[in-house]
C-alpha cells in the first residue's frame, strides 16, 4: 500500500537460513529452559494472527464478506474466524450502507467490543455514504460513528479486495499495536 | 373501434378480453367508477377516494372478475395539482391472467379508508403511503412509520422534501450519543443529464497519440 | 404452593443478529421459548432509492437496482428494463432476450443457493454452506466474464444487454450446467433426509393458500403454499415463451419444501 517499508524483517522461506535458526533456540530451551523474545512481538503476533471480525453485514458488501470466508477465498487460513457476539471479537468490519436509523446500534455494539479492537470498513457506502451519499437516510461513512483503522474501497470489494483490506490490517496492527492501553 | 379490438378473418370486430373485463368491471362499479381506459395491456379505473374500499371489496368478489391479490398500493405526488397525490393500487387476478390499476386522487390532508379489511397485503404498504406521503387511512389498525427514523420529520417521497433531507447522523463524543445535526454536504449534488454522453469530450488527441498521427490532431 | 402467573417478556432481537442475515429488528413478546407476538421494525436499511432515482436518468438510475436484491441482482434489473421498455415501446433484439434469460435463471440459482445454504448454516449445518458458495464463485465468474463485475453488474439495460458475450463463455456455462446436478445431489444427500434438520423444519411457517393469497405472495413462497402461478409462465416475457421447464409447487408453506 505503499505506506512504509516495516521495520521487521519478512518471514524467512524454508531452507538453511530457517533450519539455522529453529536449530538455535531448539538449543536455547534445551540448554537453559527458557527463550527470550520482546513481549510487544508476542503481543502483535497473536494479536494479527487471530483477528476475530465480528459479522456487521448490512448491506450487498456482507454478500462478498460472505465470499471471503468460504471455500475459495479462505478466511480461516489467517486465523480469522467469524464470531457473531462483539464481545468475543476484535474487529468489526462495516459492510454495507449505513443508515441513520442503524447508527446508534452500530455504535452501541461497538462500544461493546472490548480493547484492543479495530473497525474495517468495507465497501463505498461504508468509506464516505457512496452510492447513497446524497440520501436523507444514509449515514454519509461510518467514520462518522466510529473511528476506522483501514477502508476497502469498492463496490462491492471483491473478496480479494477485503483480504487484501484485513492483510493491511495485519499489517498495521504490527506496526502500530502497543501493550500500553489507549 | 381502437387497437385492442381484435378483427378475425371475416373483418369483424370482436373485443379483447381486456375490453370484455373493462366492460364488465364498469357495469359492476356502477355510480363508483369515474372513468377507466386500457394503458400498456392493463384496465385502469379512475375512482373517487371514498369509494376505493367498497370498489376493491367488488372486484375481489366477483365471480367473473376475480381480482384476489392486491400487489402493490402506492402513490404518486404532483405537486403542480390542487389534488397533489394519486393513490395506485395494483391488482392481479389470476384466474383471468389480467392486472388492474385503480387510481383515486387525493388533496393533502384528506383521508382514504384503508383496504386492511380486504387484503391483508395492505397493511404495511398503508404504513409506508403514510411514511412516504403523509396520506392518512382511516380505519387502519396501525398506522405509524416504516422506513424511516424513529424521530424522523417530514414526508420523504413529496416532491418538496429536499433530496439530502434536513438532518444528517454523527456520533459526538462529548454526549457519549448519536446525535441529530443539520445537514451541510461536503460537495452538493451534481446532475450529470447530458444529450449526449460524449458531451464534454474533446477531439485533441494529447501525447503520443498527437505526435503518432500528425493529421489527427485538433482542428 | 401459589400458582405463579408468567408474564409475557418483551425482547428485543436487535437489528445485529447472526440469524437475521442483513438487518431486521423484531420486538417479540415471548412466553418462555415460544413467540406469542412479533412486531418487525424494518426501515434499517431505508436507502431512500426511489427519491435518488427522481434526480437521475433511466441509464444512471440501473445500478440502483443491483443493490436492492443483491444476491440475484441482475433479476432486479431486468425487472427496471422490462418496466422501461413496457412504457416507451422498445423491442429487444433476440439476441439479447436470451441472454437475459440464461442470466437470469443464473441469478436464480445464485439467489436459491444462498437461501438454502445460509439457511442451513443457521439450522446448524456449516458444509452446504462452504459447498455451495463455491458453486456461487463459478457463476459470478460468469457474470465477471460477461460484464466485467462479480456482484453489481448493470449489465442488462433498456433495451437489450450492455455488451454481448464473449467466445467461450456459453460452453463454460454448459460444461458447467452439466456437473451441477452432482451438487443438488450432494446437497440432499447432506439435508433431505437428515433428522436433525427435518426436526427443525417440519411444520414450521406453514402459511394457507387464503393467507398467501390475501397477503399478497407472488414467487415462490406463493407456490410453497400450493398456488401453481409462475410469471415466466403466465405471462412470459423475454424469450420465456419458448422454453420447455417445470415449475415446483409445494404444499406446507416454503419451509422446508
Amino acid at each position: 500500500m505503499g505506506v512504509m517499508d516495516p521495520p521487521l524483517s519478512p518471514p524467512l522461506p524454508p531452507g538453511a537460513d530457517q533450519d539455522a535458526i529453529l536449530r538455535a533456540v531448539g538449543d536455547e530451551i534445551t540448554n537453559r529452559g527458557f527463550v527470550i523474545a520482546k513481549a510487544d512481538k508476542l503481543f502483535n503476533w497473536a494479536r494479527s494472527g487471530s483477528l476475530w471480525p465480528m459479522t456487521f453485514g448490512l448491506a450487498c458488501c456482507s454478500i462478498e464478506m460472505m465470499h471471503s470466508a468460504a471455500s475459495r477465498y479462505d478466511m480461516d487460513r489467517y486465523g480469522m474466524l467469524f464470531r457473531p457476539s462483539p464481545r468475543q471479537s476484535d474487529v468489526m468490519i462495516v459492510a454495507g450502507t449505513l443508515t441513520n436509523k442503524m447508527a446508534p446500534a452500530l455504535r452501541r455494539v461497538y462500544d461493546q467490543m472490548p480493547e484492543p479492537r479495530w473497525v474495517l470498513s468495507m465497501g463505498s457506502c461504508a468509506n464516505g455514504g457512496g452510492y447513497y451519499h446524497y440520501s436523507y437516510a444514509v449515514v454519509r461513512g461510518c467514520d462518522r460513528i466510529v473511528p476506522v483503522d483501514v477502508y476497502v474501497p469498492g463496490c462491492p470489494p471483491t473478496a480479494e479486495a477485503l483480504i487484501y483490506g484485513l492483510l493491511q490490517l495485519q499489517k498495521k496492527i504490527r506496526r502500530t499495536a502497543t501493550i500500553a492501553r489507549s | 373501434m381502437n387497437e385492442n379490438d381484435l378483427i378475425d378473418e371475416a373483418g369483424i370486430a370482436s373485443e379483447s378480453p381486456l375490453q370484455i373485463m373493462a366492460d364488465h368491471l364498469r357495469e359492476i362499479g356502477q355510480g363508483i367508477v369515474l372513468s377507466s381506459g386500457i394503458i400498456h395491456g392493463e384496465i385502469e379505473l379512475q375512482v373517487n377516494a371514498g369509494t376505493v374500499a367498497q370498489l376493491l371489496m367488488l372486484v375481489r368478489d366477483d365471480r367473473q372478475a376475480a381480482f384476489t391479490q392486491l400487489i402493490d398500493l402506492t402513490a404518486v405526488d404532483y405537486p403542480e395539482r390542487k389534488d397533489r397525490f394519486d393513490v395506485v393500487y395494483q391488482m392481479l387476478s389470476m384466474s383471468n391472467n389480467m392486472r388492474l390499476r385503480v387510481v383515486a386522487t387525493v388533496g393533502e390532508g384528506q383521508t382514504v379508508p384503508s383496504v386492511t379489511g380486504v387484503f391483508m397485503a395492505a397493511n404495511w404498504a398503508e404504513r409506508e403511503v403514510w411514511d412516504m406521503f403523509g396520506i392518512f387511512f382511516s380505519g387502519h389498525p396501525d398506522l405509524r412509520r416504516l422506513l424511516t427514523d424513529y424521530g424522523f420529520e417530514g414526508h420523504p417521497l413529496r416532491k418538496d422534501f429536499p433530496l439530502t433531507g434536513h438532518v444528517e447522523v454523527r456520533y459526538d463524543d462529548t454526549q457519549r450519543r448519536v446525535i441529530n445535526e443539520p445537514v451541510h454536504l461536503v460537495q452538493e449534488f451534481r446532475d450529470f443529464d447530458f444529450l449526449s454522453p460524449w458531451e464534454g469530450m474533446h477531439n485533441e488527441l494529447g501525447g503520443n497519440a498527437a505526435k503518432a498521427d500528425p493529421d489527427k490532431t485538433a482542428k | 404452593m401459589a400458582e405463579m402467573q408468567i408474564k409475557p417478556i418483551t425482547m428485543n432481537f436487535g437489528p445485529q443478529h447472526p440469524a437475521a442475515h442483513g438487518v431486521l429488528r423484531l420486538v417479540l413478546e415471548m412466553d418462555g421459548e415460544v413467540i406469542e407476538r412479533a412486531d418487525p421494525h424494518i426501515g434499517l436499511l431505508h436507502r431512500g432509492t426511489e427519491k435518488l432515482i427522481e434526480h437521475k436518468t433511466y441509464l444512471q438510475a440501473l445500478p440502483y437496482f443491483d443493490r436492492l436484491d443483491y444476491v440475484s441482482p441482475m433479476n432486479q434489473e431486468h425487472a427496471w428494463a422490462l418496466a422501461v421498455e413496457k412504457a416507451l415501446g422498445i423491442e429487444v433484439p433476440r439476441r439479447a432476450q436470451y441472454i437475459r434469460v440464461l442470466y437470469c435463471e443464473i441469478g436464480r440459482i445464485l439467489n436459491h443457493l444462498l437461501n438454502l445454504t445460509t439457511f442451513a448454516i443457521d439450522v446448524g449445518a456449516m458444509t452446504p454452506l462452504l459447498w455451495g458458495f463455491e458453486e456461487r464463485e463459478h457463476l459470478m465468474g460468469f457474470y465477471e466474464r460477461a460484464c466485467g463485475a462479480r456482484l453489481h453488474a448493470a449489465y442488462f439495460r433498456p433495451g437489450g444487454v450492455h455488451q454481448d458475450l464473449p467466445d467461450d463463455l456459453l460452453r463454460d456455462i454448459n460444461n458447467w450446467a452439466k456437473k451441477f446436478p452432482d451438487f443438488i445431489q450432494d446437497m440432499e444427500t447432506l439435508l433431505s433426509e437428515n433428522r436433525i434438520f427435518k426436526q427443525r423444519t417440519v411444520d414450521i411457517g406453514v402459511i394457507s393458500e387464503e393467507d398467501a393469497l390475501s397477503l399478497g405472495m407472488t414467487g415462490p413462497c406463493l407456490r410453497g403454499s400450493g398456488v401453481a402461478w409462475d410469471l415466466r409462465k403466465n405471462q412470459p416475457y423475454d424469450a420465456y415463451d419458448e422454453m420447455d421447464f417445470d415449475i415446483p409447487i409445494g404444499k406446507t408453506g416454503d419451509c422446508p419444501t
